[in-house]
Parts: structure tokens; C-alpha cells; sequence
């Protein structure tokens, strides 16, 4: 039998896992493990042709169950994720190499486990992304979903906790899409990817809006669509720090994969249009794009509330995702692209700023923002790190996230939708507040007495981070690099492709190159580095002699406070936070409870009269009926 | 200080012919744009106002309140200082990047004023740090502070506010004024010394006895340096 690329791949990836799995324990384990994701990516770009060209890789391993074929194959789509599931495993785990894992190890982690949960996720993923019907793609699913589940219970406690709040969810999330497989099941006879679209076809507009309400929902749990966004945060930042990096950067965008499958590939943008809402003027896609746009705003400005810096990252995770799902809706020629493009820079980006974060609790133990500052004079690199992270993350300029978030703007301007713009920017305003207070808590301000002595993050973790810097600058410079790939991935989809360049895209409605911005901006930067060089020499003076309202500060006196950060702003829109998602969850828990109360009361009564009479009454019924 | 006019001031020996032409129209920038930090330690606080809203409208002069010393031009001394406060108005004023003017608004800062019978009022300004001008009146109308602030712009623009330059070249003067006041111990965290150094000001009337009383009990704060070392450093016990 002649091995595929895909099976080699697979295979590889399988080998990483059982690496980790038998021989975990080792000391050199990580770096073996690292070495192994390295081998994936290699085997990854061997399918190189995916990306650049489109067209399919299918695994020759195929299997009948119940008389339907299943099947695994790579597409573009397929090729694009992997991408960055295995360039984040890949940097995710090099960081938790050496340094960090002997420290996880000192403070009583199982490292074993952790590589095990890693390597079990990415295998998983790529199983899930190179599904080619609906049932292994149920498969694949409910694998992520359980290999999530292990990586965020890996810390106990919390972490625990909030994974079991996580498995709930995608199991509810589950048990939608497993109904939605049914009912296509019903309709076509078969789980062919073929088969939605024939089944859609047949279908009439209620039972297509359940189809899309089955497909959206179990697939937006995994992306933290509102409402169901509650247990992502506490999930994401509760996980060691480089699985938080991990599971950041990809995990959640598993769902944007399935959704861009399903329901924008196989039922087609144009049907979900047809799909009116009753009583209103909106269909199903404006319903789809105004719930990206509150994932964007209301996760952002949780996040901005958030004195963890894990939690305020995780929080963004979130809302970056509404982005993704809102360029991919308005579904024109940038949205797409712009949607997709920020699924690879948010990667990027995300993950430095965890591993950055990470770097600062390794040496500090803390990462309270209210408990740091002023750490620039001496993790200055972690600093540089952090600080490109966050001009991604708020979509400014030289860095890859305005490329993306650029290209949804123009989208919804050109596609005359003023009011999701509207609200975008607001996301963007949210984003923008919150990543200041991270980098200021944290960087700024004054240094810590207890923080005297504390040194740059170690090369190990570094290095990682350095080059996840380098590509966020890159791919922010020449966005065509991965528009190349996004364009074979919109073509898979069915969706329009832009005219792309090196430097950004070429469209009669709006261009942009990002090496004119650039050029433009560094020129600026260039001015003012010569005005800052040529006159005057500049003089370090010390953080006590500093001006505060001419007291004399010394070292037992804390002038810089980062507590109750945006206070003035919380005056304003602090009445706005009701925790309304929070409290219907606890109400539907109570609810819950209170049935399986109720139900347990009912079967655990030892009556057989009492069941003798429920059974007559119920078959009397429906002999009647 | 009467003598200061009488200390030869050693002009640098300019080769360049476009020196001058260059130094005029630096001159003429930095009068231009002018940004104060007003110490509001009495009355006078209260014309300041009028003379920055729209009255009188400071800022068509390119005149601007700004709120840290260091990036401040001008220190407006707006009242009496009290002791208390003249440590406070002596630390905010060599925090003060260079070239900085200070201007004394009111009779108090000339002499006291009707403080001049107060125990705790340092009566001249000038002898703890060069003030360039002052505003007397009690109080000065917005009128006579822009035209106090006018005057000082010709002088920015002429080159004769160069008073900055006095409190390095006789730092030991102005610090045994203040160690008069204050008691020997008194220190600030600017080591002005090095300052002077760095402005290649260091003079005869920089060192002196006050000087080395002072470095006698100075902790000086050492800059917080960028560390790239990634060997963490065991917490001093």
C-alpha cells in the first residue's frame, strides 16, 4: 500500500503522540517531542501544493461503518489550519522546553501529562481538519473537544473547574451537531459532504433554520460565540503557560473551520441569505454577522475589566474571533479574505503575548496587573515582545492584525453595512483600552521593591517568542504571504478571491500596501530618531526621582498606583456590566438541577404501584392515540 | 547675587559660519513654544486663568500649561513659598529639563511681600534659585503677565535668559542658601553636579564647602539601568 502525504503526515503525528505518551517522562522528552512537531511541519509543507494551488490529498485509509464510507482528505481549508495548529504546537512547545518545564516540574506539574495533552491535541485537530464527510468530522469533533478537555484540566482546581465548565458546553454543543446529522441524515440517506447540499436543497425554511440553528450553535460553542462564550476565558488562561499559548492561538478556531465547511462551503452563503427571520427585516447571515459583532464587542469589554493578564487574553481570544466569523458572514471578496487572514495573525500574536505573559509569572509568580509594573528596565525583550503582540491584537499599524481587521472594515463599508462597522470599531476601541492597561500594568510604572532583582526570560523561552515577532512584523509588512494561501482556501469555500499583492490587496474600491504604510511610517520613526539622536544627549535618571506633585518619593512609597485601572471610564459605562450571560447560565444550571432533582425523587421511589400505574397511563394513551 | 553680571561667560568657538544662523533660529523655536509648569504656591495662581482662556488667550503665543517638570519650560512661581514649599519648588525646579526659565509672579517672590514679618516664608526667590523675571504687583493683571511672558520671550529669542545656566556654574551658592534654610542634611534626588557635567558647565562656583557638606551624607539613586542578563540575581539579604 503507497503511503499518501496526508497519511504521512497523520502518521507523524501520531508517532509525536505516542513519543510523548511512552517516553514523556524523559528528561530530554520536550525537545524530542519539539523536534517531532518540526517533522509534522515538514510533512505539512511537503502538501504545500494544498495552499498554493488548491486541490485535494486524500488519506488511503478509508473504513464502512453501518454502510457509510468514512474518509479523510486535506484541502486547502484543511491545509491552511494546520498550518497553524502545528507552527503553534511547534513554538508552543519549544517554549515549554528547558527553562519552563523545570520550573512546571519544581512547582508539581506532570509534564508527561502536559506533552501527552498537546501532542493528543494536535493530533486530533489534524484528524478533525482532515475530515471528508460528516461523520468523521462528528468524530473528529468529539476527539478536539476531549483532548481540550485534558489540556485544561491539567492545573487542577480552577482550571478543573472551568474545564468541566468547558466539556459541558461541548457536549451541549455536540448533541446540536449530532441533531443536525440527523436531520440530514433523514433528508439524504447518506453523510456524504454531497449530501448537505442535496439535503438543503429539499429542505423547507423551518426545518433548514433548525439545521442552521443546529450547525451554528454546536459549532459556535467551539468558537465562543455569544451566548455560549461564558467558559472559554476561564478555560484558556487557567491552562499551564505554553498550552495557554496553544490553545489561544488555534483551539477555538476549530469552530470557524467547521463553520466555514458546513455552513459556508456545503449550505452557501446565498441559501443562508434566503433565510428570512420572521417579523423582521433581517435574514439568518445579518443574525450570523450581528452576533459576531457583540462576540467582538461584550468579550472585549470583559476584558478590559480583567486583572489577570492570562484572563484579560483569553477574554480577547474571544472577541478576536467575532472578527473572523464577521469578515467570513459579509462573505465578499475582503470580508473572506480579511476573515481568514486574521485566523493565521491572531495565531501569531496570541500566542506571543501568552508566551510574553508566561515569561513575566515565570520570573515574577505573579500575574496579577495590579501586582506589577514597571518590569521594562529588566525583561526589556519580553517588553519588545509584548508590545508587537498587542499592536497586532489592536489592528494598528506596521503589525499583521491591521492588515485583517483593515480588510473587515473595508469590507462592510463596500458592502454598505454602517452599523456593524460602527460596532467593529467600538470592539476596536475596547481592544485598544485593555491592551494598554496590560502592557502599562505589567511593563510601565513604577518597579516593584520585591521585583528589584529580577532578570530577562531565558533563552529558551525567548527565542519562541522573538520569532513569533518577527512573523507578525513580516506578515504585516508583505500580507500576501499568507494571502496566497487564503486565496486557494476562499476558492475551496466557494467564496470571492481579491486581487492580492505582496503588499496587501488591489481593489477599485479600496486598495492597500502595507510597504507603503510601512515605508511611510518608519520614515516618520526615522525623522524623529534623528531629531532624538543629533540634538542632545538624553540622561537615565532614577524612578524615585520623579516628579509627583513635588513630594519626595522614596522607595516605601508607592506613587504609581494600577488599581481600579480606568476608573473614570468604569463612572461612565460601569453600569453597563450586569452579568446578564452569567446569570442566565446559573439559572439554567439551577433549572437543570432542579429537574434531576425532581427526576431522581421520581426513580428512586421504590413504588412499583407507582410505575405500574405510569405505564398504564402511558400505554392507555397511546393505544387511545 | 549682584556680581553674577561681572562672571566671564567663556562663548564656545563656533567655526561653522552657518553656527550662528543655526543657534538665532534655535532661539527663535524654543521662544516660540513655550510650556509652563505653574507652581501655584499663592494668590497669583488666580490671574493665571484669564491670561490661559480665551480673554487673553496665552496660547496664541504659543504659551501651553503642562503638567510634568520634565517636559516643562518655564517654573511660574506664583506667590509666597513657604519654607515647606520652597523644597518642594527647589525639587520641581531640577527636575526641569534644560534650557528652563523660571518667572516669580507677586511681591512675595521679590521680597516677601506682606509676608515679610512670617517666620516661615522664604523671602527672596532669587537667592535659591536664578529667576530670569518677575511679575511684581499684588496681584499682577493677566495684562502684566503676558507682558511678562513677552518680555521673557525676547530675552529666550536674544539669548539673555540664560539664568539656567547661573545655578550650575554657582550651585555651591545656591545650596548653602538652602542648606541655610533647610539644615545641613537637605538633599534632592537630582545630583546636579553630574548635571553641570553634563551641560559642560562645571565652574569654579559649581564646588565649594556647601558641596562637600552635602556629599558628605548623599545617597545618591543610581539609574535604573536596561538589564538583558537572563541569570536572575539572588534578592540582596
Amino acid at each position: 500500500m503507497m503511503l499518501t502525504l496526508l497519511d504521512e503526515l497523520l502518521l507523524f503525528s501520531g508517532a509525536t503522540l505516542l513519543v510523548a505518551l511512552f517516553i514523556g517522562r524523559g528528561l530530554a522528552a520536550g525537545w524530542m517531542v519539539t523536534i517531532l512537531y518540526g517533522g509534522q511541519l515538514l510533512a505539512l509543507l511537503k502538501m504545500a501544493v494544498l495552499g498554493y494551488e488548491g486541490g485535494t490529498i486524500a488519506s488511503s485509509l478509508t473504513l464502512e461503518v453501518m454502510g457509510q464510507a468514512l474518509s479523510w482528505r486535506f484541502d486547502a481549508l484543511s491545509w491552511f489550519f494546520a498550518l497553524i495548529t502545528i507552527g503553534s504546537a511547534l513554538l508552543s512547545s519549544w517554549f515549554s522546553c528547558g527553562a519552563w518545564e523545570r520550573s512546571y516540574i519544581r512547582q508539581g506539574g506532570n509534564i508527561w501529562l502536559f506533552h501527552t495533552a498537546m501532542a493528543l491535541n494536535v493530533f486530533t485537530m489534524l484528524i478533525l481538519l482532515a475530515s471528508g464527510d460528516l461523520l468523521s468530522l462528528f468524530i473528529g469533533w468529539e476527539l478536539v473537544s476531549w483532548a481540550g478537555f485534558l489540556l485544561m484540566a491539567l492545573a487542577g482546581g480552577v482550571a478543573a473547574r472551568a474545564a468541566m465548565r468547558y466539556i459541558t458546553y461541548a457536549m451541549a454543543g455536540g448533541m446540536a451537531i449530532f441533531g443536525g446529522l440527523a436531520l440530514i441524515y433523514t433528508a439524504s440517506g447518506s453523510l456524504q459532504l454531497e449530501a448537505v447540499t442535496t439535503a438543503v436543497e429539499q429542505m423547507s425554511g423551518a426545518k433548514l433554520w433548525l439545521l442552521v440553528i443546529l450547525f451554528g450553535g454546536g459549532f459556535g460553542v467551539k468558537m465562543g460565540l455569544m451566548p455560549f462564550h461564558l467558559w472559554q476565558a476561564p478555560a484558556y488562561a487557567e491552562t499551564p503557560g505554553p498550552g495557554s499559548a496553544f490553545l489561544g492561538a488555534i483551539s477555538s478556531r476549530m469552530g470557524l473551520f467547521a463553520i466555514l465547511l458546513v455552513l459556508v462551503k456545503l449550505f452557501g452563503i446565498v441559501k443562508i441569505e434566503s433565510l428570512k427571520v420572521p417579523f423582521t427585516l433581517i435574514d439568518a447571515r445579518d443574525l450570523l454577522a450581528w452576533i459576531a459583532v457583540f462576540t467582538i464587542i461584550l468579550p472585549t469589554f470583559t476584558a478590559m475589566k480583567q486583572n489577570d493578564a492570562r484572563h484579560l487574553l483569553a477574554w480577547h481570544g474571544i472577541g478576536q474571533g467575532g472578527y473572523m466569523l464577521l469578515g467570513v458572514v459579509v462573505a465578499d471578496a475582503m470580508g473572506g479574505a480579511g476573515g481568514l487572514l486574521h485566523v493565521f495573525n491572531h495565531a501569531t500574536y496570541q500566542a506571543a503575548l501568552f508566551m510574553a505573559v508566561t515569561a513575566v509569572i515565570y520570573r515574577t509568580g505573579t500575574s496579577d496587573l495590579n501586582k506589577l509594573g514597571g518590569l521594562v528596565v529588566r525583561m526589556p525583550l519580553s517588553f519588545v515582545v509584548l508590545l508587537i503582540g498587542i499592536i497586532g491584537l489592536a489592528g494598528l499599524p506596521p503589525m499583521n492584525g491591521f492588515v485583517s481587521k483593515w480588510l473587515v472594515y473595508r469590507s462592510l463599508l463596500n458592502q454598505g453595512m454602517p452599523l456593524l462597522f460602527l460596532a467593529a470599531v467600538i470592539g476596536t476601541l475596547g481592544t485598544i483600552l485593555s491592551v494598554y492597561k496590560l502592557i502599562h500594568n505589567i511593563f510601565l510604572g513604577q518597579l516593584r521593591v520585591e521585583h528589584e532583582h529580577v532578570s530577562e526570560a531565558p533563552w529558551s523561552m525567548m527565542i519562541p517568542m522573538l520569532i513569533l515577532s518577527a512573523i507578525i512584523f513580516i506578515t504585516g509588512l508583505m500580507p500576501g504571504i499568507p494571502l496566497e494561501w487564503i486565496a486557494s482556501v476562499l476558492q475551496t469555500v466557494g467564496l470571492p478571491v481579491p486581487d492580492y499583492t505582496l503588499g496587501g490587496v488591489e481593489s477599485s474600491s479600496g486598495s492597500l500596501d502595507m510597504i507603503w504604510v510601512i515605508g511611510v511610517l518608519f520614515a516618520g520613526f526615522g525623522v524623529g530618531a534623528l531629531v532624538f539622536y543629533s540634538a542632545g544627549r538624553s540622561k537615565r535618571v532614577h524612578q524615585l526621582d520623579n516628579y509627583a506633585g513635588g513630594h519626595f518619593l522614596s522607595a516605601d512609597v508607592r506613587y504609581q498606583y494600577s488599581d481600579n485601572f480606568y476608573a473614570g471610564l468604569m463612572h461612565l459605562i460601569g453600569g453597563w456590566y450586569r452579568g446578564s450571560f452569567l446569570w442566565l447560565e446559573r439559572g439554567i444550571t439551577s433549572l437543570v438541577e432542579f429537574l434531576s432533582l425532581g427526576m431522581q425523587g421520581l426513580y428512586r421511589r421504590a413504588n412499583a404501584e407507582f410505575y405500574l400505574l405510569t405505564t398504564a397511563l402511558f400505554v392507555i394513551a397511546w393505544v387511545v392515540i | 547675587m549682584g556680581s553674577i553680571k561681572q562672571i566671564p561667560v567663556v562663548e564656545a568657538k563656533r567655526t561653522n559660519p552657518l553656527a550662528r544662523v543655526f543657534d538665532d533660529l534655535v532661539r527663535f523655536c524654543r521662544s516660540r513654544s513655550l510650556f509652563i509648569l505653574h507652581y501655584c504656591t499663592g494668590c497669583g495662581a488666580i490671574e493665571l486663568p484669564p491670561a490661559m482662556t480665551s480673554r487673553f488667550d496665552m496660547e496664541r503665543l504659543g504659551i501651553q500649561p503642562m503638567v510634568s517638570p520634565r517636559q516643562a519650560d518655564i517654573l511660574l512661581i506664583t506667590g509666597y513659598v513657604s519654607i515647606k514649599t520652597l523644597k518642594r519648588v527647589i525639587l520641581t525646579y531640577e527636575q526641569m529639563g534644560s534650557p528652563k526659565y523660571v518667572i516669580g509672579i507677586c511681591s512675595c517672590t521679590v521680597n516677601g511681600g506682606m509676608y515679610w514679618q512670617s517666620y516661615a516664608t522664604a523671602k527672596k526667590l532669587d537667592e535659591y534659585m536664578p529667576v530670569d523675571l518677575y511679575i511684581a504687583g499684588c496681584m499682577p493683571r493677566p495684562e502684566a503677565v503676558i507682558a511678562g511672558l513677552q518680555q521673557l520671550m525676547d530675552k529666550i529669542h536674544s539669548g539673555e535668559a540664560s539664568s539656567w545656566e547661573d545655578y550650575y556654574r554657582n550651585y555651591d551658592y545656591y545650596l548653602g542658601n538652602q542648606q541655610k534654610l533647610f539644615g545641613e542634611d537637605w538633599q534632592t534626588p537630582t545630583d546636579v553636579i553630574s548635571e553641570a557635567k553634563h551641560y559642560d558647565l562645571l565652574s569654579e562656583g559649581t564646588l565649594g564647602d556647601h558641596t562637600r557638606l552635602l556629599e558628605q551624607h548623599q545617597k545618591p539613586l543610581e539609574a535604573l539601568e536596561m538589564r538583558l542578563g537572563h541569570e536572575q540575581e539572588e534578592p540582596a539579604k
